[in-house]
């Protein structure tokens, strides 16, 4: 019987070969559109997934409850101190294993065969791979980090340093603080999965840390808190959910904590402002986000809007199969007669509909699968994610995709078998039914299309707009033509004077600067806080030279720059932004010669004084407010990032200038550079990514859309073939005709616009509420979305009511 | 065979009842061979339906084998039509997407008989008429004599205890006509009940009873 089913609708979708393409293109493309977007939410929610302990497994949190320091919802933060980890498993029992590991803040130089490079080199403790499931290439997990000068090395990184695969046993050099030091290649571990938070290319021994300044400093010290610390419990242990517990830990270790923050006015609730909470590994990546900022770290609202907007590219698809099959159920109307006749059964007929559907589906899946797999890599640049349908790493996409396949197909199908096997045989056999016209099922359905459709134009127009917003916004410096130079991690104050010296002798140099810190990387910036007359204040802080506001054109809109004929500009002068002087409640006028007061707790160094304004610039994303800032240049800071304004015009020839300056300033360690607008268009990578996304979306829905429509113009002309044959026998005129037959599905459309701008209004109005500097909605963005749609949908419909204006109406009438 | 007793059927056109089929009343018993006739719209086909089991009386009583069908459900009664009707139509209303064999054997299909003696009925069949070397054709690329065939020869595959034939040559020419009803005589002589509906005096006169509808009420009822 089954057999027949397939034979049936295979023949059947030979014969109407045109609207079994639209069928099969268009749910090609809603399959291709949302498996890829499965893929990436199943990648998503898979991280972390794979440490066979992993259940058992925690980070940990410092946790602060809300109210602390002004802020309305309670948060963690992920970057704890040294003692922790050893201090759990002191304490208790339940800790089988802790491991600390201290992410590579930036690059190290290493050396390997006698090059230099820069590298990032983090450091775990040795217990590493016995918590952790990362697989090891050559040598063992255990012996892997056993000495203080083993490394680690991933797959890649050997393949980079060493040119070869298994380099175990070898030399590698680090600089670690101020000098390279001789590291032993232990073993060689497989590439960390893309799905893992926790990634790595050179690992060291933790231990190696206790030694060194940073280690010395923080070794028994529980205020300064820079490492990650995971713990694994004993099977059975109930010590995450024993919140009691903890605080009473965190107590132990913290006794003074509470009242503190109570007296410094940060903390006004009854109970505890903090604890630490054992976070499970599998929610580190799409679970509660923390206030540490780790860089892989996902909103899953985020996550469940893409998934929300692709089944709605896949929705339309499905609908275009609904609404096509209903508009050629006057075709099949004969048939479902007949076979009821002859003795076929409802639950037969629906069967053999299904079977229709779900064969379209089959084959929709099969192409849609290979189509997902051609834009994969295109995908992957657009999502910033490495995906492939690897049941390996995603085995859930085996039955997803068939669960995806069939689930399409009885959507798709269950509504037309439902339609069509309820015909009654003497109704059809006296043609008293009135078959193939838009009934009120079909018009909401193309009604729910454009809406979508529309609905996602408008989100892209939108989204894009502020995208333009924000990147060609102002913002208060002159971000172009400026090269900024590495020099983390080196001798930058030996290097500095003299590749500046050597810089400025080139004529396309038109000035040098340097900072302590970046601009538009994720972490160019330090924040301080202190109390000031009683109120606590945070601050961004910028140690810079007396070059780098005339650098970056900066604007100063009282007092004076940095000057070196003054000596107490090293010593104690600053200049703050107009934000700060809001928070600090002063104008350009009174706050020069302010001193910042508290600034120095207990300390007898003198205090900051104000010597300028400058008008405030953002160096965080237009997202967010300009926050107060100040500059300063006191003398213990070091120049880690030189800034260099370039003429305008091609860089290249000054930047192989410049590279000879940083060589003969520093012979050894390699030369490193970026641009300043390429770093702070970084900052929008997100939402251009996000933007990118919900115009393919929207195009491919609109587009999905107009090919459902164009299905059902053309049967509703076929069906109305006699009409029109009548209506031109009787003189109607060509445009009269056309209007008559497009008249009713511009009308849907019309009806779509109303329906979906008021909802891509509520929505956009949401997104843009994010932004601290966004643009305005207005009407036209929505008419414009709309008038689109309604151009797009008309030339559709109109193509085909041409074609059966055209006919002959001899023709027509003849065959009735 | 059949009993039918004071088959009403109606329409309600504001105040007054539009009659259909009025106070129609008779017995067919096995083996008879009747063809009803009447002017187009006197509610011979109507009446066919009924007794085909397609369609409900709105009053009255069906008795098919000693069996109530009037007091049947609809699933009931789509059980007993699927295993003892067959239907001849007009238009022959063959399934265009199924080849000529296939069509033969779909009521086979629908009541899950199994394949080998699916292949041996439909084979029979295809020998009896004459139509092996067509079995592999769509019913588009046979003549309207040969879809009628074809149309017969799926309607007794099942062995039905009733056949019924709604103008069967209706559309066909005079020889082909006399060919299909040549073909119903034979099949009545085989011992087969058989109802037509016709409008033509000629082939009315290969059944053993007439009665003749008009309006819907049985004007003549003659046995030869």
């Amino acid at each position: 019987m089954f057999q027949n089913y397939l034979k049936i609708a295979l023949r059947n979708l030979l014969k109407q070969k045109g609207l079994t393409a639209i069928n099969v293109l268009g749910l090609s493309i809603g399959l291709a559109c949302f498996s890829l977007f499965m893929l990436y939410a199943v990648n998503e929610f898979s991280y972390d997934r794979f440490h066979d302990k992993g259940d058992r497994t925690f980070r940990v949190l410092r946790w602060w409850e809300a109210g602390f320091a002004g802020r309305d919802e309670a948060g963690g933060d992920s970057y704890l101190p040294m003692p922790l980890g050893p201090a759990l498993k002191t304490d208790f029992p339940d800790v089988e294993q802790f491991v600390r590991l201290r992410e590579a803040w930036g690059e190290n130089f290493v050396r390997a065969n006698g090059e230099v490079s820069r590298a990032g080199v983090q450091f775990a403790d040795p217990s590493f791979f016995e918590v952790f499931s990362f697989k090891i290439k050559y040598g063992s997990p255990s012996a892997a980090l056993k000495d203080r000068y083993n490394v680690v090395l991933t797959e890649k990184m050997a393949q980079r340093l060493f040119g070869e695969s298994n380099p175990t046993g070898k030399t590698l050099e680090i600089k670690l603080e101020d000098k390279f030091e001789p590291y032993t290649v232990a073993a060689v571990a497989e590439n960390p999965p893309p799905n893992s938070t926790i990634q790595f290319d050179i690992l060291g021994n933790f231990e190696r840390l206790y030694t060194t300044k940073f280690g010395e400093g923080s070794l028994n010290n529980w205020n300064r808190s820079s490492l990650q610390t995971y713990v694994l419990l004993r099977p059975g242990s109930g010590l995450a959910d024993n919140s009691k517990q903890l605080l009473g830990f965190y107590q132990k270790y913290y006794p003074d904590q509470k009242a503190a923050l109570q007296k410094e006015g940060s903390w006004k609730g009854e109970g505890a402002p903090c604890s630490f909470r054992l976070q499970p590994l599998r929610e580190m990546h799409a679970g509660m986000e923390t206030w540490g900022e780790n860089a892989a770290e996902v909103d899953p609202t985020g996550i469940w809007t893409l998934l929300a907007i692709a089944a709605g590219v896949l929705l339309i698809a499905c609908i275009n199969f609904t609404t096509l099959s209903i508009g050629r159920s006057a075709g099949r109307a004969k048939e479902v007669g007949v076979r009821k006749v002859i003795g076929g059964g409802r639950g037969q007929l629906v069967r053999q509909f299904l079977t229709e559907s779900l064969l379209l589906s089959a084959l929709s899946a099969v192409i849609g699968l290979a189509m997902a797999q051609a834009l994969m890599p295109a995908f992957n640049e657009m999502a910033d994610r490495t995906l492939s349908f690897s049941l390996r790493l995603y085995p859930e996409i085996g039955w997803l995709a068939v669960g995806l396949t069939l689930l399409v197909g009885l959507l798709a199908g269950s509504y037309p078998a439902l339609v069509l096997s309820g015909f009654k045989p003497v109704e059809i056999l006296k043609s008293k039914v009135r078959l193939g016209g838009a009934n009120f099922f079909t018009k909401s359905l193309v009604t729910t299309q454009f809406v979508l459709s529309i609905g996602l134009a408008a989100a892209t127009l939108i989204i894009v707009q502020q995208l333009h917003f924000m990147r060609s916004q102002n913002p208060g410096f002159q971000r172009e033509n400026v090269v900024v130079v590495d020099a983390s991690d080196t001798d930058s104050e030996k290097i500095y004077p003299r590749f500046r010296q050597l810089a400025l002798q080139q004529p396309q140099v038109m000035g040098v600067a340097s900072a302590e810190l970046g601009l538009g990387e994720g972490t160019g910036w330090s924040q301080s806080g202190w109390a000031y007359q009683g109120k606590q204040k945070n601050v961004y802080e910028y140690f810079v030279d007396n070059h780098y506001m005339d650098v970056l054109g900066m604007q100063l809109l009282a007092g004076r720059n940095f000057d070196p004929k003054f000596a107490t500009d090293t010593i104690n002068s600053i200049i703050v932004n107009e934000a700060f002087l809001k928070d600090f409640g002063w104008t350009a006028e009174t706050a020069l010669g302010q001193k910042l007061e508290g600034y120095y707790e207990g300390s007898e160094k003198p205090l900051p004084v104000v010597v300028g304004v400058v008008k405030d610039f953002n160096f965080r994303p237009f997202k967010e407010e300009v926050k107060p800032q100040l500059f300063h240049q006191f003398s213990d800071y070091a120049p880690f990032k030189f800034f260099v304004r370039l003429q305008p015009g091609d860089p290249a020839p000054a930047l192989a200038a410049l590279k000879l300056a940083w060589a003969s300033a520093e012979s050894e360690l390699p030369f490193k550079y970026s641009f300043l607008d390429e770093n702070l268009d970084r900052f929008y990578e997100s939402e251009a990514r996000f933007s990118n996304i919900i115009g393919w979306a929207g195009g491919i829905s609109i587009f999905l859309a107009c090919l459902g429509l164009f299905g059902l113009a053309a049967l509703a002309a076929a069906n109305r073939t006699k009409e029109i044959g009548i209506r031109k026998v009787l003189g109607a005129s060509l445009g009269g005709i056309v209007g008559l037959l497009s008249k009713d599905f511009l009308r849907l459309v019309a009806l779509a616009i109303l329906i979906a701008a008021p909802l891509a209004w509520y929505f956009m109005q949401k997104w843009l509420d994010d932004f601290a500097y966004r643009i305005e909605l207005h009407w036209w963005q929505f008419l414009a979305a709309g008038a689109g749609a309604v151009a797009v949908a008309f030339l559709t419909v109109s193509f085909q009511s041409v074609k059966a204006a055209l006919a002959n109406p001899v023709e027509s009438l003849r065959s009735e | 065979m059949i009993t039918l007793k004071n088959i009403e059927r109606f329409y309600n056109t504001g105040l007054n009842k539009s009659w259909v089929l009025k106070n129609i009343s008779f017995n067919l018993k096995k083996g008879e061979f009747l063809t009803i006739m009447g002017p187009s719209g006197s509610g011979k086909s109507t009446l066919l339906n009924i007794i085909g089991m397609l369609d409900k009386p709105d009053t009255g009583e069906y008795y098919f084998l000693d069996e109530p069908v009037h007091t049947f459900s609809e699933k009931r009664r789509t059980e007993l039509h699927k295993h003892t009707i067959g239907f001849v139509f007009q238009a022959y209303h063959l399934i265009d997407e199924l080849t000529v064999y296939e069509n033969i054997e779909m009521p086979l299909l629908y009541r899950g008989v199994g394949k080998s003696e699916r292949q041996s009925m439909v084979a029979d069949l295809l020998d009896r008429f004459n139509i092996v070397g067509k079995k592999g054709l769509f019913p588009a690329q046979l003549s309207g004599g040969q879809q009628q065939l074809v149309g017969i020869a799926r309607a007794i595959v099942g062995k039905p205890k009733l056949l019924l034939a709604d103008e069967p040559t209706g559309n066909l020419h005079t020889s082909q006509g006399e060919m299909i009803m040549g073909l119903l005589k034979e099949l009545h002589g085989e011992g087969m009940t058989i109802i037509q509906v016709t409008h033509n005096e000629k082939f009315a006169a290969y059944g053993t009873r007439v009665m003749q509808i008009e309006d819907g009420f049985v004007r003549m009822d003659t046995t030869t």
